[in-house]
């Protein structure tokens, strides 16, 4: 019988873990064995590696650009920032809404779920990192990288919303309610998110920008944002402001 | 603490104002402890409030006065429901009285207070995203609308709170053998582990349940499927409702500033002007035509 160094029984250990919640096995089935505060070490595991490993590459853009390098360790940092602070910042007021729907009994399942769309939506991520590194060495548009790394956000999101509602589904068959309570969730952390995205940003970093951790105009509100935009294409005008 | 913590917790799940438990004809909850524990909500709800006023001026020198704002928007949270209560409690209890209601003025003051710790609590645990955004926004009339909205989600848990655990007193007044909830009747029976499952080796009986809230418990928004309360009951605590937000929403007017308009001095009150509603308007028009006449000092960062 062979007997496996420590590190390979953790990379194994956590190979299998991912595994398991791509597939869902993991996701509601052997809570006795995974409870949210043993998982929650796993999560910021794979926040941090899957995270960081598609922030770096997507930070990457202007890496030929002398001083630009360290915009993929900016990245690194941000996207896991990005995911992690804003599933913080939406999780208290998510729990105290199911309490108040009288489905708190089934709070483990429901922190279980929403870790599992969390990780999954990072691991999907960082899977299709190598298509944003392909894009990067093909074209050089920044306003197009711009939009593919959105495209790869988007598809990341389509792919944690199908792990979230698989995890949900003994939960809605127990009790319908819960139906409602994803959907608010749903609201709740991407109001959260493009919030916090705005914030962080640049992601990306123009080539043509000096290198900043956050972008000297980046405190501002995005959808204050998107008003402006709206009414300026509609030809409303915008006072500014 | 701990015990009212224990009590707010009951009231959120709704154990407290479960049918069976208002059979005997009160809330099971503690007054003075939950009203202790609601003012530390409203005080951290006010901070978070008041975190826009620090960001503002954080830059200019001006932090202090910042944090004058923090402290005085603490302060003036918990007042707002403060006053609020006291303005409406008394027309409630005599009209209540009036069309019959057999509720006794404590237990009136039970059901307000166990309201307006939903209330509270909703609007609380929404703290960590009005702060963030308060952080990092820049827009007085969005954050002030994003409070607004905020404090009419947490009104209208509240109050549906308010209207449900009243009709379950007057569900649990009649004498009835069995309750039944819309949620019980839309839910699945709960899973029998014991029954599917083998028994673990050593144990002589199945492993118990793993359930936070006890079997039948409706939750504390969930309506009652049992006609009983009486239709001036009703409309007297629908009128109140609606009152109450009228009288809270002006309240908050009275009390401003919260938020603290950035070029604005800070002060603990403003002179009195207009209504709550015209400046909730007036704000929707800034944010539609792009006037931000409240800006952030171009040093704060």
């Amino acid at each position: 019988m062979t007997h496996l160094p420590a590190q390979s029984r953790t990379v194994s250990r956590l190979l299998g873990s991912i595994d398991d919640l791509l597939r869902g096995t993991g996701s509601i089935s052997g809570l006795e064995d995974r409870s949210p505060a043993r998982q929650l070490p796993l999560l910021v595991i794979i926040l941090v590696i899957f995270g960081g490993a598609y922030g770096a590459v997507m930070g990457g853009f202007g890496v030929l650009e002398p001083g630009h390098a360290v915009q993929i360790i900016f990245g690194a940092i941000k996207v896991p920032m990005l995911l992690g602070v804003s599933f913080c910042l939406s999780l208290p007021s998510f729990m105290v809404l199911n309490t108040l729907m009288g489905v708190r009994s089934d709070a483990r399942e429901v922190l279980h779920a929403l870790l599992s769309m969390q990780a999954g939506l990072t691991i999907v991520l960082a899977s299709l990192s190598p298509f944003t590194a392909l894009w990067y060495v093909s074209f050089s548009d920044y306003s197009v990288a711009l939009l593919f790394n959105g495209v790869m956000f988007a598809i990341a999101t389509l792919a944690a919303q199908w792990i979230l509602r698989r995890a949900y589904r003994p939960l809605v068959a127990r009790n319908p309610r819960h139906r409602s309570l994803l959907r608010i969730w749903v609201v709740i952390y991407s109001f959260v998110a493009i919030q916090m995205a705005w914030v962080l940003r640049p992601f990306v970093g123009d080539p043509a920008s000096p290198v900043t951790f956050f972008r000297r105009e980046a405190w501002g509100n995005a959808y204050v944002e998107i008003l402006r935009i709206a009414l300026h294409a509609t030809g409303h005008g915008y006072g500014g402001g | 603490m701990i015990k009212a913590l224990g009590s707010l917790d009951r009231v959120l799940k709704g154990q407290a104002t479960d049918v069976r438990t208002l059979r005997a004809g009160t809330i099971d909850v503690s007054v003075r402890g939950l009203a202790g524990l609601l003012v530390l909500l409203g005080a951290i709800y006010g901070i978070c409030m008041g975190t826009f006023a620090v960001a503002m001026r954080w830059g200019a020198g001006e932090a202090r006065l910042g944090f004058l704002q923090m402290g005085y928007s603490a302060v003036k949270v918990p007042m707002l429901f403060v006053f609020t209560l006291a303005v409406t409690l008394p027309s409630l209890y005599v009209f209540n009285a009036l069309v019959g209601c057999r509720l006794l003025f404590s237990v009136v003051v039970r059901l307000l207070v166990a309201a307006l710790g939903v209330t509270l609590a909703v609007l609380a645990s929404f703290g960590t995203i009005i702060a963030f955004f308060s952080l990092c926004t820049t827009s007085y009339p969005f954050m002030v609308l994003l409070n607004v909205a905020t404090f009419a989600l947490a009104g209208l848990l509240g109050m549906n709170f308010l209207l449900q655990t009243l009709h379950r007193f007057a569900v649990a007044q009649t004498p009835m053998p069995e309750v039944a909830s819309s949620a019980a009747e839309n839910a699945a029976p709960p899973p029998q582990v014991g029954e599917s499952q083998p028994l673990a080796p050593g144990l002589a009986t199945p492993p118990p349940i793993r359930q936070a809230t006890p079997p039948g418990v409706p939750g504390a928004l969930d309506r009652i499927t049992t006609t009983g309360i009486g239709p001036q009951v009703r409309m007297v605590f629908a009128i109140w409702v609606i009152v109450f937000g009228l009288v809270g929403s002006q309240m908050g007017w009275i009390l401003r500033p919260f938020i603290g308009a950035p070029d604005a001095p800070v002060s603990f009150f403003r002179s009195r002007e207009g209504s709550f509603f015209q400046a909730v308007f007036d704000k929707v028009e800034d944010l539609a035509n792009g006037n931000n006449p409240h800006t952030r000092s171009t040093n704060w960062r």
